[in-house]
């Protein structure tokens, strides 16, 4: 059973990107939009967090909120539009929204 | 597949917008919607009494534009949205309220409408936060 996970909080706000990464599950994904994108900026604590995540795990980002805040993010990170947004929904069993 | 999407978030956050454009991709996508839920301050982006600045995305009517035109089935939670003053005209009567801001396509209904909609879909996605 995979869950894709996500995510819209910032990562300097609160805790629920720790909180996603304590119960990530080996094929799970991750999809950041909003202010989450800023988890993928280089070399920062969250994107080092993020390197830890299982080798099977999907990285997935918003294209239009990491064009908005101008992150360059690295090549382990996919950018996706919405009609793949609601592809990625579909291709893990659950989704588990952030709120 | 089937799709029923719950929007907790209010419309001047950005997550309102999100879950507008998913829901259009969905059905640009051949994809069924079996249910929009405006829940908590999701309410609001029912309401039309929501005035935005003309510079910017009037997101209330983009939400009534695209409901009405594909015929989809918009419910907002008559507990939530009664205790943010958002009323449709029987609940104005009701309560002696003057002003109604609620009317078609929408309608007031309970949390069993949620519930049911997560049962015909294959995913629930919610919206919320920021």
């Amino acid at each position: 059973m995979t869950t894709l996970h996500l995510l819209s909080h910032s990562p300097y706000g609160n805790d629920r990107l720790t909180s996603c990464l304590r119960l990530f599950g080996a094929e799970d994904g991750l999809l950041l939009s909003g202010d989450a994108v800023y988890a993928l900026q280089p070399a920062s604590a969250a994107r080092k967090a993020l390197a830890s995540l299982p080798s099977g795990a999907g990285l997935y980002a918003l294209a239009e909120d990491l064009q908005a805040r101008n992150i360059q993010a690295d090549d382990a990170v996919t950018a996706v539009d919405y009609s793949t947004f609601v592809a990625l929904t579909l291709r893990y069993d659950k989704v588990n929204s952030w709120l | 597949m089937k799709f029923a999407i719950a929007l907790f978030a209010a419309p001047h956050q950005p997550a309102a917008r999100r879950a507008l454009r998913f829901a259009q991709a969905a059905l640009a996508d051949g994809h069924e919607i079996v249910r929009l839920f405006f829940y908590q301050d999701g309410v609001h982006s029912a309401s039309s009494s929501v005035v935005s600045s003309q510079d910017e995305l009037d997101l209330t009517a983009e939400w009534r534009t695209f409901v009405k035109a594909h015929n989809l089935d918009g419910v907002v939670c008559i507990a939530a949205a009664l205790r943010r003053g958002v009323l449709d005209t029987d609940e104005a009567t009701r309560y002696g309220r003057t002003a109604a801001s609620i009317e078609a396509p929408w309608v007031l209904s309970g949390l069993g409408q949620l519930h049911e909609a997560v049962q015909e879909a294959d995913r629930l996605i919610c919206f919320g936060g920021p």
